[in-house]
């Protein structure tokens, strides 16, 4: 990890700031299946705050990313008799339903395949202020997960290209003019990124 | 090689990795989202690939800096959630045996103090129309519905839409509204568990037009209505393009 990269994303923070505090989030879900809103409630008291950041980080706008900590609060009561805790952790699967509430927000309302000018400035703006070769990584990424190893084997530029899509939320196109490369260039390395990441783990 | 049965022999664990990737990383778009998301409740193979990315990318959704909820934010969910209960109750899944409701002025009223940040003016119109409405001629013994579509930041009431049964409905103007040159308004609808809004057609501004749902589901409790612009022809793709005009949810009166 670079200086550069460490001061461009100070909002990253360690392993030590999720989840170790002993919060059983499935427990949680199984008692918001049966009807226990408290257990709801605590849910949202454990991880709303988390949640609220993904969102906004994906939509932009905080009245809309609360719009849809809302939704997705709704959801998660709604369709917690369909989590199943064999199948994946219960904090996966709450932040699963807000992410893709906030991507299908941002993916219907900019559907266009262009980028709208305040986007295209704001990308313009952050671009011109890094080096011309722009090989650094753009996020704090070491240290939060299993995929740490794997990822350390991509290029800092394809590692960038994933977290500007999981974190920002960017489309192709986003990402394309983020990083000044050519749309077919960042839609192939996402691709072979996402294959080489799998088997690397595999 | 052992693929189960619910899913097409064709599909390549390559491309379905990689779908499910892209699909978790968020870099599809909302057509290709919206296909993966029809294609998940029957596909279990597909469930998986996406649930394996779901766990080995979320630890790094922290990289987003957290953001306190405003207060209110918490009674707002619960309020949702107590008004989805006491609706469930008094709508059973059978709406021909229904139990006897709440009046219609109670229940209109907690409805409208549901919309938040709606002027007085907007209310009282609203309140009014409705009123006219719901003591017309029709004494249908189908569930009677009313949508006031107010404009996004609802400060303003656009259109009522009264259902004289659950499968016609008219759409009816509060006001004037211009329609910039070379645009047009369509109107859409979508229900709770559909996976997307369907068009019911390009509207006219300052007219009513009655509209018949035969071909859709009956209407039913907090469905979304919705006016977009869109260019004069329509939407060129079956789903909204255009920015949202006037929003609103059925209420059952």
């Amino acid at each position: 990890m670079t200086d550069d990269a460490a001061t461009f994303n100070k909002a990253g923070f360690g392993p030590t700031g999720s989840d170790h505090t002993g919060f059983d989030h499935s427990v949680a879900l199984e008692a918001c299946a049966r009807g226990d809103r408290q257990a709801l409630q605590r849910l949202y008291v454990q991880e709303g705050a988390r949640l609220l950041g993904v969102v906004l980080r994906i939509v932009g706008d905080r009245g809309v990313a609360e719009d849809i900590i809302h939704d997705a609060f709704v959801n998660i009561w709604n369709k917690a008799h369909t989590f199943d805790a064999r199948r994946g952790s219960g904090k996966t699967w709450i932040f699963s339903v807000a992410r893709h509430q906030a991507l299908n927000h941002v993916r219907t309302r900019h559907r266009e395949v262009t980028v709208d000018d305040d986007t295209a400035e704001r990308l313009e703006a952050e671009r011109s202020q890094e080096a011309a070769t722009d090989v650094q990584d753009h996020f704090d990424w070491l240290g939060h997960g299993e995929l740490d190893r794997c990822l350390g084997q991509l290029s800092p530029e394809r590692r960038n290209c994933l977290f500007h899509a999981y974190v920002d939320g960017f489309s192709h196109q986003e990402i394309a003019t983020r990083l000044d490369r050519p749309l077919g260039t960042v839609k192939a390395w996402i691709k072979r990124s996402l294959a080489a990441l799998h088997e690397c783990l595999s | 090689m052992n693929i189960p049965s619910n899913t097409p022999p064709s599909i390549d664990p390559n491309e379905l990795n990689e779908l499910a990737g892209e699909y978790v990383l968020g870099t599809l778009d909302a057509e290709q989202r919206e296909i993966v998301e029809r294609q998940l409740s029957e596909d279990s193979q597909l469930q998986d690939a996406i649930q394996t990315w779901e766990a080995r990318l979320q630890p790094y959704a922290v990289m987003a800096e957290p953001a306190a909820p405003s207060t209110s934010l918490w009674q707002r969910i619960e309020r949702t959630l107590d008004n989805e209960e006491t609706s469930a109750i008094a709508s059973p899944r059978s709406r021909q045996i229904r139990a006897p409701k709440e009046g219609f002025w109670n229940s209109l009223w907690r409805n409208l103090t549901l919309w938040r940040g709606m002027s007085f003016a907007s209310v009282a119109v609203a309140i009014g129309l409705a009123a006219t409405l719901a003591v017309g001629p029709t004494s249908a013994p189908s569930p009677r519905y009313m949508v006031v579509l107010m404009t996004p930041q609802h400060t303003q009431a656009g259109w009522v839409i009264q259902a004289s049964s659950s499968q016609q409905i008219s759409l009816i103007p509060m006001g004037t509204f211009e329609v910039p040159p070379g645009k047009a308004l369509e109107f859409w609808t979508k229900a709770d568990d559909w996976s997307g809004p369907v068009s019911l057609g390009l509207v006219q501004p300052g007219q009513t037009q009655r509209l018949s749902l035969k071909d859709l589901p009956p209407l039913e409790d907090n469905q979304l209505f919705e006016l977009t612009l869109e260019d004069a022809s329509g939407s060129p793709l079956n789903r909204p393009t255009g920015p949202i005009q006037f929003i609103g949810r059925a209420v059952e009166l």
